[in-house]
């Protein structure tokens, strides 16, 4: 396991460093003076050589990569070239909000999606199966910035029940969790018809099984089979939630958007937009650590749950 | 001792309870706009750098005229924009042409124990933003002559009539604290150093910025106690806000102001602050496709401006006739051509010119992709058929110039709009003979129009101003160079109960926001 776990970590490493190096030839292909963009179509050539300096524009792309990953290692991910504050405050300001939308839209995404998945599979073909497969395909389909939009023009414009915009009060716990509800819904309603038909076909595979047949044959109590046969069917299902937590953090970017919630997915959007490269780095260099664990955790989830797995590390 | 086993059911069901605390309805007390006396409004990104010195501007200007003292503020007069002195100044007033005299309020309190605002600060600021990044501003400015504890003169090199309009009631006009800044480094970011204003400021990055009163405040009142503007990047999100009762006044995109002009929601005012932005398509004189004047003038003739104007903004700006926006000395009611595609044709032939392909270069936004689009309807009515390149912000404010590449000397047609300041001298800077190969992408000089630039700054008179401005545009007109397109208006909606202040640049001025 623990060999397993060092192997885990180098690729991890290697990783991040490839996607860095990615990152870095590809901020040199964007089009466009990032001095120019930055500082407005009528800064002064000053303005822009002085801009450039700070950024370490002038610098060979190689000789800026080492420094940033030289920095990064001792937890120093440069300056925002527009406030001059710590990039890793920056970020730290809004990785907690990108991180309870994203626990939060997936959890309730997990907790309906599995169990109506469980029901469609035991009972195949019944009202009940048929009601979850239309709910499914339909939620899939619809883009989460359009729930969005539906979700404010209904929940918060319409009927007034909920707040449209922002991420609550400094404080105020309570209306926090209010300003979460309608972005969680949007960016958690089509993982929840997602999860539901991968769970349903896992466990309509898994319930043909003969040892599930064996099981009902002694008299096991139905409740007790399916959740036998949950165990081995929500593996892969595992796997996918680990993907799509990392994911998330780039899908949030719509509902951080129309919801006007600070995240780190709008904070990205926003640096390539003002071409704010040391913000850029760090949020991708968070994102792909974000990815990288919640992978890694799945990973070593399933092994946990998997006997056959564990044995095999 | 009891020992806690942790197994795969437990676990499973732990992890349900802790993903089900994400759900627990907060309090069903929202938040709504127009509590008491605290006015909603959206802000459109975090205020990056609040000097004067090194401001981006927007809503960093905003944010200084809450906050730090100006010597003149801008002021409608019927449809025209003027100025007039601010409440930090008893008296500002030209005795000469290049000689500004005044004098600030006595007893107007610094914050943080600075004392009271002197016109050596004011000396101070100025001198600062000489060397600063906006120093443009200040090119006229010699020097500030303090000559007593609040009285000053402020020197111009040469006469320059727009100096007030342009410098002093903008973003760069802001005054700051000179002790306070030297103690902060000489230069600061997201927090002023010192304030002198109705509001104190703060603000949590990615969320909000708050303007809470200044209890050291002794000058005019403003109508609500607290502002606190929520960051809301996009607009459309922030008509959402709008309509959610969660903001009391936000920007229109051109859409939302069409369906607010048919159909304004419940307890809707909408006000436009200023017309100051002017779109054209340009034409690169020197391309050998268009360098027969004959060519040029006919596509002026060929496109259909209104319809441009009814099809991609909704009939929501007015038609352009040239650089000068409506409201500033020189604006024109008409061009010197106009939509007429049998003169078009007749163009061409005379030119020789039966088979014509160009490219059209436009950001790629909506209303611009549109206006392309029928330009492209109007010009292959006439013979000339055109090819839409669409382009990223990068690229397109870049393709014109000779520094950044070889792309100026491919450009045939563009799409371009610029925003301009509340004096006519501003928007004519781009189209001198030396802003060939940086702004002036059309790439003609006329020696005429260059002279009447200078004259035009340093004549005070405003009538011999206008017949200056009027003649630069026709030189413009002349070169078939421009197809003038529209004046795309700032404008904002708000609730019946609440009066808004907004600078014709579209900057909001809090502190005048009143309810009614």
């Amino acid at each position: 396991m623990l060999s397993y776990l060092a192997k885990r970590l180098t690729l991890s490493l290697i990783v991040v460093a490839l996607v860095l190096l990615l990152l870095f030839g590809m901020l040199y292909m964007i089009p466009g003076n990032p001095a120019i963009l930055a500082l407005g179509t009528r800064a002064t050539p000053e303005a822009i050589a002085e801009y450039s300096a700070r950024m370490r524009l002038d610098e060979p792309v190689v000789m800026q990569f080492l420094i940033f990953v030289g920095n990064a290692f001792h937890g120093d991910l440069g300056t925002d070239v527009f406030s001059g504050r710590p990039v890793t405050e920056v970020i730290g300001e809004r990785v907690g909000f990108s991180m309870a939308l994203i626990f939060s839209g997936m959890g309730w995404a997990i907790l309906l999606g599995i169990p109506l998945g469980c029901l469609a599979a035991v009972r195949p073909n019944s009202w009940i199966d048929r009601v979850t497969g239309v709910f499914s395909v339909g939620t899939i389909a619809i883009p989460s910035f359009l729930v969005s939009i539906w979700a404010i023009l209904i929940f918060a414009i319409q009927l007034g029940w909920l707040p449209a915009i922002g991420a609550g009060e400094p404080g105020d716990i309570g209306d926090q969790l209010s300003h979460l509800i309608l972005p969680a819904f949007a960016i958690g309603l089509g993982w929840v018809g997602y999860l539901a038909r991968m769970v349903r076909a896992s466990m309509l595979e898994v319930l043909s099984e003969p040892y599930i047949r064996s099981a009902r044959a002694f008299g096991l109590p139905p409740r007790k089979v399916t959740g036998y046969a949950l165990q081995v069917a929500i593996l892969p299902t595992i796997t996918v939630i680990g993907m799509g937590f990392g994911g998330l953090i780039s899908a949030a970017v719509f509902a951080e958007i129309i919801f006007a919630r600070p995240g780190v997915g709008k904070m990205i959007f926003d640096a390539v937009s003002d071409r704010n490269f040391p913000i850029l780095q760090g949020g991708v260099l968070l994102a792909t650590g974000f990815y990288i664990l919640v992978v890694l955790l799945s990973d070593l989830l399933i092994a946990w749950f998997d006997p056959r797995v564990r044995q095999s590390l | 001792m009891k020992r806690t086993m942790t197994t795969r059911r437990t676990f499973l069901a732990s992890s349900a309870a802790i993903s089900a605390t994400g759900f627990v309805l907060g309090s069903a007390n929202m938040l709504r706009a127009q509590e008491g006396k605290v006015l909603n409004l959206r802000l459109d990104g975090d205020n990056q750098i609040l000097d004067p010195g090194y401001m981006v501007g927007g809503t960093e200007i905003e944010a200084q005229k809450q906050c730090l003292p100006f010597l003149a503020e801008y002021v409608r007069d019927g449809d025209a924009f003027t100025w007039q002195p601010t409440s930090y100044v008893t008296r500002l007033e030209y005795v000469d042409d290049t000689h500004i005299e005044f004098e600030l309020t006595p007893s107007l309190m610094w914050s943080n124990g600075y004392g009271t605002l002197k016109a050596s600060d004011v000396a101070y600021s100025y001198d600062r933003m000489k060397e600063s990044e906006w120093s443009g501003y200040f090119d006229a400015l010699d020097r500030v002559e303090v000559t007593g504890e609040l009285t000053g003169t402020l020197v111009l090199s040469s006469p320059f009539a727009p100096f007030i309009m342009v410098t002093l009631c903008h973003g760069p006009g802001a005054i700051v604290c000179e002790q306070a800044v030297k103690d902060a480094g000489g230069r600061f970011t997201t927090e002023f150093p010192a304030v002198c204003g109705p509001y104190t400021y703060s603000a949590t990055p990615g969320q909000r910025a708050v303007f809470d009163p200044n209890p050291e405040w002794t000058g005019p009142a403003p109508g609500f106690e607290r502002v606190v503007l929520q960051v809301i990047t996009e607009v459309q999100a922030a008509e959402l806000a709008f309509e959610a009762g969660e903001v009391d006044c936000t920007e229109l995109g051109p859409d939302a102001l069409a369906r607010y002009t048919q159909n304004p929601p419940e307890n809707t005012a909408v006000t436009t602050a200023g017309e100051l932005q002017y779109m054209w398509m340009g034409m690169n004189t020197e391309h050998p496709k268009l360098q027969d004047i004959r060519v040029r003038q006919a596509i002026q003739h060929a496109v259909d401006v209104d319809s441009i104007i009814a099809g991609a903004y909704a009939n929501t700006s007015s038609k352009s006739n040239g650089i000068i926006c409506p409201g500033l000395i020189g604006h024109r009611s008409e061009a010197s051509y106009s939509y007429d595609p049998e003169r078009a044709r007749a163009l061409l032939t005379e030119a020789g010119v039966d088979s014509l392909q160009v490219t059209l270069r436009t950001q790629n936004w909506q209303e611009r992709l549109l206006a392309a689009q029928i330009i492209q309807a109007n010009l292959a009515a006439v013979g000339i058929e055109v090819e839409i390149l669409p382009m990223e912000s990068g690229p397109f404010w870049e393709m014109g110039m000779e520094e950044a590449g070889d792309t100026w000397q491919e450009l045939e047609l563009w799409l371009m709009r610029f925003a301009t300041v509340p004096d006519p001298y501003e928007a004519t800077q781009w189209f001198i003979s030396e802003q060939v190969g940086v702004w002036n992408w059309e790439r003609w000089t006329d020696e005429e129009f260059d002279r009447l630039y200078q004259e035009g700054q340093a004549e005070t008179d405003p009538d011999a101003r206008a017949e200056i401005y009027t003649r630069m545009q026709q030189i413009m007109d002349d070169t078939g160079a421009y197809v003038w397109i529209n004046h795309e208006p700032e404008v904002y909606a708000h609730r019946t109960d609440i009066s808004i202040d907004a600078a014709p640049s579209g900057e909001l001025n809090y502190r005048n926001f009143a309810q009614v």
